[in-house]
């Protein structure tokens, strides 16, 4: 692919804007709200930190508004589960926002086995005056209270809380892979390896199950849920992934367990690339619903697929993310990369498409154009302020300048989670634990 | 085959072997995680189901291959199958422990591969320890079957003729034996539980097989840990 004006124009026109070390642990999740007001980042040690945007300063137009630090809580700790004789890690494998109804956020944040309900609003008033305790919150002695006088509210230094409000807890025997917040607002499904559950918001101690592919005879085992989805304005309608890179959508009027699909996609098999290893890369990664609902978009380990709700049996759009890695698998099998998990996203508008790759690289595809660009989160190969560059993975031969080889590649430096703002184009990208932000450059 | 007198061309082998080494590479591969899975805190189901699929598609293939009569393949392949639908079934048992707490299957191989196991165990692990690194704990079970089919092929009877057992005789029929190669401290007990095997009625050694099956399962717990 030539480097060409045209790339430009997807996307090396970001440029990064911060980077946040936090040092402890690794980022698991990032996720916008619906407004793009908030970004919200979960990671390996169960904290959530949450982002805000600045308003957009007069002074300095020229800058968009910056994300700076928002709210930093404890979602999830290690639990054991004794039953077992097992540990629960904390790791939070998703965040999902509500939408914003009243001045405070809710968001969804889950790890294995227990998903939470988090409120984050803001103070900054208190109430000074109070009658039965003096300012350092001490009783005063009844004795001495002569008058009776109303508290009146003060403005403080804004402080943000996080409180829990709900806990959705022991619904699920498997490790819980996703979360997904229904369009109707009042319930969000939560699916595990082998089954999924409907919750209201409002009850904690009960859930319906709604897809159970639980064999009877555990040996029997072949196929596990991989992702699932509701769909973004139907809500009796969702979608789950495979582990065998098929694709369901299920349609909840049809009956309270819906093991029977309404629809089933499957690409056939290409028979020219079948190796050991075809079944553990057609295990779908991730499923996304486009913003319109009227495509899925699904990530394989080599491949991010586009495919149309009315058509089942192919996708309308194939990319390759890093094929390279094609004749490499067997090495990938022996040190566990084969098994990542990556995750793609859609831009605002439904044509681009972005998805991670190895050694800190991410890719774009535009829809339209066909045009696709690979770019670096990385400290030391872009300065800040500074355009992407877009880069270049050379498989043979002779090795350009600027290209890098496959087999120099890091694969310790996986981009697995990504997430772009509902309306802008503005990116989060998460490097192990680093989180970097891109903005499109302000012309 | 070839004709006697032909020399075998040398390509010819190294193809067979390339292709089998790499398959039999892959196979490895899969046993030692399934194996080491075993002793993680909580496994990835996910994960473990992609691996068994894998094995499973590839004992599949070597179904197809067995038609090809070359020995060599065979013999090293056989081995493979049977210990690695033990392994699924085992590993797979064990995902399931929450709602049905049932003790695990233990690896032991079938009635009908006994004989062959006797013949060809020996050529695998001679060539594949040399060779591929990480075959020592997918070996380790391999031992274990091994010392099974040993006790079931001998009859009980002749090994403790010359002694003694009757003092020894008690209500219960055929306590677990401990494996032919125990830790010295060990080898007092197996002669206490000796006498009751000797009575060479049929059911007496069905029931020494089931618990020769406990034992096998009890030694991997030993070798796991």
């Amino acid at each position: 692919m030539e480097e060409d004006v045209e790339t430009r124009k997807i996307s090396s026109s970001f440029l990064r804007d911060h980077s946040y070390a936090t040092e402890a642990d690794i980022i698991s999740t990032v996720e916008f709200n619906h407004t793009g007001e908030l970004l919200a980042t979960g990671d390996k040690g169960g904290r959530v930190v949450i982002f805000q945007r600045e308003q957009e300063s007069k002074n300095q137009p020229h800058r968009r508004g910056e994300y700076n630090v928002y709210s930093t809580f404890q979602s999830h700790e290690p639990e054991f589960d004794y039953l077992k004789s097992l540990e629960i890690e904390e790791k939070i494998n998703k965040i999902r926002w509500l939408p914003q109804q009243n001045a405070a956020y809710f968001l969804l944040s889950t790890n294995d086995k227990t998903v939470k309900l988090w409120k984050v609003s803001e103070r900054d008033k208190r109430p000074e005056g109070y009658n039965l305790k003096d300012e350092d919150g001490r009783l005063r002695d009844p004795s001495m209270i002569t008058m009776l006088r109303v508290p009146v509210l003060r403005p403080m230094d804004l402080m943000v809380e996080a409180t829990p409000r709900r806990v959705f807890a022991n619904a699920h025997t498997y490790h819980i892979n996703s979360i997904s917040v229904n369009s109707d607002y009042e319930t969000y499904m939560s699916a595990d390896d082998l089954r999924i559950n409907l919750w209201n918001f409002e009850i904690t101690n009960q859930s319906f199950n709604i897809v159970d592919i639980k064999p009877a005879n555990m040996e029997e085992l072949t196929e596990v849920i991989t992702a699932a989805e509701f769909h973004p304005h139907h809500c009796n309608t969702f979608v789950y992934s495979s582990s065998k890179g098929t694709i369901r959508l299920c349609d909840m009027r049809t009956s309270a367990l819906c093991d029977r699909h309404a629809k089933f996609f499957e690409e056939p098999e290409d028979p020219s690339n079948r190796s050991f290893f075809s079944e553990i890369i057609s295990s779908i990664s991730d499923v996304k619903f486009s913003h319109s609902g009227r495509y899925i978009m699904t990530r394989d380990y080599l491949t991010v697929k586009v495919w149309d709700l009315n058509m089942e049996n192919r996708p309308i759009e194939t990319y390759q993310v890093h094929d390279y890695l094609r004749s490499k698998l067997c090495s990938l099998y022996e040190n566990d990369c084969i098994f990542d998990k990556f995750e793609c996203v859609w831009n605002g508008s439904d044509s681009v498409i972005m998805t991670g790759s190895y050694n800190n690289f991410f890719r774009m595809f535009d829809r339209n154009t066909k045009r696709d660009v690979t770019l670096e989160a990385s400290r030391e190969n872009s300065k800040p302020r500074a355009i992407l560059k877009p880069r270049k993975v050379c498989v043979g031969g002779k090795r350009r300048k600027d290209e890098i080889s496959v087999d120099s590649l890091d694969f310790s430096k996986k981009i697995l989670h990504t997430a772009w703002h509902p309306s802008e184009n503005i990116i989060a990208v998460a490097a192990t634990n680093n989180l970097y932000i891109f903005q499109d450059k302000v012309n | 085959m070839l004709g006697r007198g032909l020399k075998r061309k040398l390509s010819d082998y190294e193809e067979n072997m390339a292709g089998l080494s790499s398959r039999q590479l892959v196979l490895n591969m899969c046993l030692t995680k399934l194996q080491t899975y075993k002793m993680l805190v909580e496994p990835n189901l996910h994960r473990s189901v992609l691996i068994a699929n894998t094995v499973r598609q590839q004992e599949s293939n070597c179904c197809d291959l067995r038609s090809v009569e070359d020995p060599i393949e065979n013999s090293l392949l056989i081995v493979s199958d049977d210990d690695m639908s033990s392994a699924i079934s085992s590993i797979l048992k064990d995902l399931d422990f929450v709602e049905d707490i049932s003790p695990p299957t233990c690896l032991v191989p079938t009635g009908d591969d006994q004989p062959k196991f006797s013949e060809n165990t020996g050529l695998k692990l001679e060539d594949d320890r040399q060779d591929l690194k990480g075959a020592e704990c997918v070996f380790g079970s391999f031992e274990i079957s091994n010392s099974t089919s040993y006790l079931k092929d001998l009859a009980i009877d002749d090994i403790f003729e010359d002694i003694d057992t009757s003092m020894y005789d008690s209500d219960f029929c055929c306590p677990p034996l401990m494996p032919p190669r125990p830790p010295s401290l060990a080898t007092e007990e197996p002669l206490k539980t000796f006498p009751s095997c000797n009575s060479s009625s049929a059911s007496n050694i069905q029931i020494c097989r089931t618990d020769l099956s406990e034992l096998d399962h009890i030694m991997e717990i030993l070798v796991g840990s």
